[in-house]
């Protein structure tokens, strides 16, 4: 058992992977580990040319995956969008650990993130003592993926400023980074490409520029299609949460769960469950994770100020934050919602109750 | 002496099979081509390759008794059969259908040979081909998606066309189809039409030196070329049903082509197939790319050239991984989607519909034979005794007889068909009476729009049907909606009622427009009160009502809120329009509730525009919901000295439209506004006065004059307070027959 906390999915699946390396004989394109219809199986799971069972890393349509997959293997950038908590993270690290064998040439891209963090800084006790030269020069993820030609990965792309963000152009579309300092430059090695990830839903804090998205194929992520899927996923991360916040998980977890998800995807997808009544969708996202940090957020309130009872008063407060993100818009559409169809719903009375005095 | 028959099986609606036929054709090159259709419609065939027949269009087959039983055999420029035709016509070739004749799919349900499978078929019309088995249908489709293809276009173009050992293709899926067919034989139906093509075949094998064609579904292409004993083949004939048919040509649409608008042996895009059947092979993901660009920049996005040919690239490399040798249909939508749109499926998904669906529709030469429509109409008029004149006529119609209900739905069709035949009297609604007065006028010009018509169906009933629905599908607010359900209600119309009550339902829970969802109810409500005197479906209507109420009653503080002049007196008068459809239908208080509760946050809602407000307040005290005393105190408030003088003005406006008759008669109310005048000030008073003078400038001589008696107590205006004469009875009699002499008598002087 390691002490590290989370290992890299090339050293967690590092025996799936020497699997499907073992019986890959198929064309690999100059510089990846596997050839694409390997990594296809290594996302999707399936089995190996050995017989070795590959477990699902992601659980959705195939298709996108391949689209992926097919846009990595033109040379052309990938990014990938969608709500938070659609496993766009998640993608990216094992599409570079199939792809390079290491997911770890990574920036996480925010507010701050200055061009030095995207090509290369300086070292400045080397600067002053030798003068700018290759010794001096620090390389960013980016500029080892360059060289050693593997994948880079950008977390938030969109969360950098837009003029940081187009520093990132010459090295799409000349595969190639200049270094005006030195006057030379680094070239990408066969197998350099870039996966980005973006949140499509709050409009991160700046828009893409429209030079920069031409030069990205992009692939939507969407939410969770099949209701028991989800619920599954969200009981299994509540219960995961809770207890390494140490909370106790009261036994009505699952039923609320059920409740909780069945809201978020009416509400969501815009259409009662049943699909008798169509119903307007809030502007915030209700994902997965936001759901999960609902149920999180009853349990603390359960524990902590209601004698470890989880009912529909400690979750409510919690729904309605995440629900009504636009105090005008976002309330009407609630209010429409439960006296159009919850108020008709005996098992949802005490929702219906709490929600309506919160609104 | 015998001749070489070919048998050419083809994929009905097959741009690539189209191709390969045409090319068969020309090397072959036949003297009489046969085609897999009904016998008893081979006159009509010649008209096909007729240079004013622009397809779509169908063959028309109906029952001559009863055109509500048709068949539609649609054609579209790729059909291989429309090709067939085609070549047969420029090459001096004969051509005609060989199938079962129409008659036998025509003929009663009754009919001894129709089991249970017929039987359903018999029911949904414009079924070109009546294979139940969708392997029977397209066969081809099924083992392209055995093969995991979404569109079998493609899977024809990679499998049977760039096959690596290029082989004779009608030979390869002859074979293909023998396989498929192998331990199943054929029975019933299917028997019986394999049997009378085999005979056909025979017929004109018998006639001619030069070679025979035959074009027919693939699925039947093994059996056609089985030997079979001619007598075998006629036992299977026995019986067949007689029924007089006529056939015709009708337009036809390419969204009808399309298998989503319930056309069973449809293909799934006919914008493809069109792209298809009209480009180069070398050239079909290039252009088709180009044309997604071109609609995504038709609808005002952004899309380079570069970006074009990144999406190619990765078309072909999704190909490549998915082991076939050229993109076909879905790695093209996959990479327009990633490259063009952004992965934005939506964005795909609001050009697909065009793109994919196309909006063709057909043309017919002139000289076709009658149209059923009006064959119908004739026998309508004669079913409703109602014979078509050239004249003005006036007629009267009495809705709660059976024969007045027929006639007014046949009017109210041909109305919604835009066939202006009768007129009717009273514009607007049949408001609460069973009698509607019509003015009938026939103009021959009818006869044409009457033919127009036939795409949306060979009745007219169904044609009306049709047509509200494509109308449905167009509208795009709520009023127009409930407009058009009203119509399809009152020329009974129950399918097209339902769709646009569901369309309805769905409209409204997306829209968030207080003044369109308003807008709606009032038509809504006039159906489920006046629509007694026809059937109607009133507790999901009610339902749909309420709901509607409720959604706009939710959505009114906030829509009333910093209105110009304009919009204020526009929302005022949807607000006065609903109020009176909620006064108007059976609701129980809890329904009402939302609607009062929304006036009242009005009234008190401190930034609705005061002309809204105070023509809430208004409501309210129509509505018993507002005391006369807490109504004076509220007009006290809302026109108090603290209020600027330009919102107290709206408030009285907005409450006193039209409420000088009202000032005469309620002496609360007239009570409540001389309270608060009295406490104002002289100044205050003048700084009003032009206000009051609009409030009341609409009131006539008599009602100013009525107003001020009443205010200055100088006649008692109730009636309440007379007293009747002790023997009002017994004078009545004498009074009633002098009164009568005076009304009837003539003047003096004539």
């Amino acid at each position: 058992m390691s002490d590290t906390l989370r290992l890299p999915a090339e050293q967690t699946f590092a025996s799936e992977l020497e699997a499907l390396r073992g019986g890959d004989d198929e064309n690999k394109p100059q510089g990846w580990a596997l050839s694409p219809r390997a990594t296809v199986t290594y996302l999707m799971g399936g089995k190996a040319k050995n017989g070795a069972p590959i477990s699902a890393k992601y659980v959705g349509d195939k298709r996108l995956i391949e689209t992926a997959i097919a846009t990595l293997a033109t040379d052309r950038a990938l990014l990938l969008l969608g709500v938070p908590g659609t496993a766009k993270s998640w993608v990216s690290e094992h599409l570079a650990a199939a792809i390079s064998g290491d997911s770890t040439m990574i920036v996480q891209c925010t507010a701050g993130t200055d061009e030095n963090q995207i090509r290369y800084g300086w070292n400045y006790a080397q600067l002053l003592a030798h003068g700018p030269s290759r010794q001096a020069l620090v390389p960013t993820p980016l500029f080892r993926a360059m060289e050693a030609g593997k994948l880079c990965r950008l977390e938030e792309l969109t969360r950098m400023g837009s003029d940081v963000q187009d520093t990132l152009i010459t090295v799409l579309s000349e595969k190639m980074m200049p270094i005006a300092e030195l006057n030379s430059a680094v070239y990408a090695v066969r197998g350099f490409n870039v996966i980005a990830t973006a949140n499509n839903r709050d409009k991160g804090v700046n828009e893409l520029s429209s030079a920069l998205k031409r030069r990205f194929n992009v692939v939507v992520l969407p939410l969770p299609s099949d209701m028991d899927e989800e619920i599954a996923i969200v009981t299994k991360r509540v219960g995961e949460m809770a207890l390494s916040l140490d909370l106790p998980a009261p036994k009505n977890v699952a039923e609320e769960v059920a409740r909780v998800v069945a809201i978020f995807r009416e509400l969501r997808g815009g259409a009662t469950l049943d699909g008798k009544t169509t119903l307007k969708t809030p502007s915030g996202s209700l994902s997965t994770a936001e759901a999960i940090a609902v149920m999180v957020g009853g349990l603390s309130q359960a524990a902590f100020f209601n004698n470890g009872k989880l009912s529909a008063e400690g979750i409510a407060p919690n729904m309605i934050g995440a629900i009504v993100k636009d105090p005008v818009q976002d309330k009407a559409v609630l209010e429409e919602y439960l006296e159009a169809v919850l108020k008709k719903r005996a098992d949802y009375a005490e929702y219906y109750r709490m929600l309506v005095d919160l609104v | 002496m015998a001749s070489a028959v070919h048998i050419l099986g083809i994929r009905h609606h097959g741009p690539g099979s189209a191709r390969r036929l045409v090319e068969a054709l020309d090397e072959l090159s036949p003297t009489i081509v046969l085609i897999e259709g009904p016998t008893d419609a081979s006159d009509l065939l010649p008209m096909l390759a007729d240079p004013a027949m622009v397809p779509p269009v169908a063959l028309l087959t109906y029952a001559a008794d009863d055109p509500a039983r048709a068949i539609f055999w649609p054609f579209a420029t790729y059909s291989p059969e429309y090709q067939a035709a085609c070549w047969a016509m420029r090459n001096g070739a004969t051509v005609r259908f060989i199938d079962l004749p129409a008659a036998w799919r025509l003929a009663p349900p009754e009919a001894p040979e129709s089991d249970s499978k017929e039987g359903a078929e018999q029911s949904a019309e414009e079924r070109p081909s009546q294979e139940a088995n969708p392997l029977e249908r397209d066969p081809i489709g099924a083992l392209a998606q055995a093969a995991g293809y979404e569109d079998s276009e493609s899977w024809w173009r990679d499998v049977i066309e760039e096959n690596p050992a290029p082989g004779p293709v009608f030979a390869a899926i002859a074979d293909a189809m023998s396989a498929l067919r192998e331990g199943a034989v054929a029975e019933g139906r299917e028997a019986a039409r394999e049997a009378h093509m085999r005979l056909e075949i025979a017929k004109a094998v018998k006639e001619t030196d030069g070679g025979v064609a035959v074009v027919c579904g693939a699925w039947h292409a093994p059996a056609l070329s089985q030997k079979v004993s001619a007598a075998a083949d006629k036992a299977l004939l026995k019986g067949a049903p007689k029924q007089k048919i006529a056939a015709t040509w009708a337009p036809w649409t390419s969204p009808r082509l399309a298998f989503a608008s319930g056309y069973g042996a449809g293909v799934a895009a006919p914008g493809w197939c069109v792209h298809i059947w009209t480009t180069a092979r070398a050239q079909i993901a290039t252009r088709w790319l180009t044309r997604i660009a071109a609609s995504l920049r038709g609808d005002g996005h952004m899309v380079s050239t570069a970006s074009l040919i990144e999406a190619e690239r990765l078309a072909m490399t999704l190909a490549a991984m998915r082991g076939r040798p050229s993109p076909g249909f879905e790695e093209l939508r996959e990479a327009a989607i990633a490259c063009l749109c952004f992965g934005d499926a939506l964005l795909w998904s609001t050009i697909s519909a065009r793109l994919l669906i196309g909006a063709e529709v057909g043309a017919i030469p002139h000289n076709v034979p009658l149209a059923p429509l009006l064959e119908d109409l004739q026998r309508e008029q004669k079913r409703t005794r109602l014979k078509p004149e050239a004249l003005d006529r006036e007629l009267a119609i009495d809705l709660r007889s059976e024969s007045g209900l027929d006639r007014s739905t046949l009017l109210h069709r041909l109305t919604l068909l835009g066939v202006a035949w009768g007129k009717l009297a009273e514009t607007g609604r049949t408001r609460g009476t069973f009698r509607e007065r019509w003015v009938l006028r026939w103009e021959p010009e009818f006869a044409v729009q009457l033919v127009e018509n036939l795409v949306y169906g060979p009745t007219i009933a169904q044609a009306a049907a049709g047509r509200v629905g494509a109308k449905l599908d167009q509208a795009s607010d709520l009023k127009q909606l409930a407009d058009l359900v009203h119509a399809a209600l009152v020329a009974q119309l129950p399918a097209a009622t339902e769709r646009g009550i569901a369309l309805i339902e769905k409209r409204a829970a997306q829209t968030s427009d207080c003044a369109e969802l308003l807008a709606a109810a009032p038509p809504l409500a006039a159906i489920l009160r006046y629509g007694q005197a026809r059937e109607t479906d009133s507790a999901q209507l009610n339902g749909l009502l309420t709901r509607l109420l409720i959604q706009g009653a939710l959505a009114l503080p906030y829509a009333a809120r910093g209105l110009d002049q304009d919009a204020a007196k526009t929302l005022c008068a949807i607000i006065r329009a609903a109020d009176g459809a909620v006064a108007l239908i059976d609701l129980s208080e809890v329904e009402r509730a939302p609607w009062r509760e929304a006036l009242e946050t009005l009234v008190h809602d401190g930034q609705a525009t005061p002309l809204v407000a105070g023509a809430a307040a208004r409501l309210l005290y129509e509505a018993g919901a507002l005391a006369p005393d807490a109504a004076a105190i509220l007009l006290g408030r809302a026109l108090s000295p603290g209020r600027a003088v330009i919102d107290a003005a709206g408030f009285f406006e907005g409450f006193f439209e039209g409420a000088g008759e009202q000032l005469i008669h309620d002496a609360a109310l007239r009570e409540a506004v001389d309270c608060w005048m009295q406490t104002l000030d002289g100044d205050q008073f003048v700084e009003y006065l032009p206000l009051f003078r609009r409030s009341l400038s609409n009131l006539d001589r008599m009602q100013r004059k009525r107003l001020l008696d009443a205010l200055l107590g100088r006649v008692e205006t109730s009636l309440a307070r007379r007293a009747l004469l002790p023997d009002a009875a017994a004078i009545w009699p004498a009074h009633f027959a002098r009164l009568s002499q005076i009304l009837t008598a003539r003047p003096a002087d004539e």
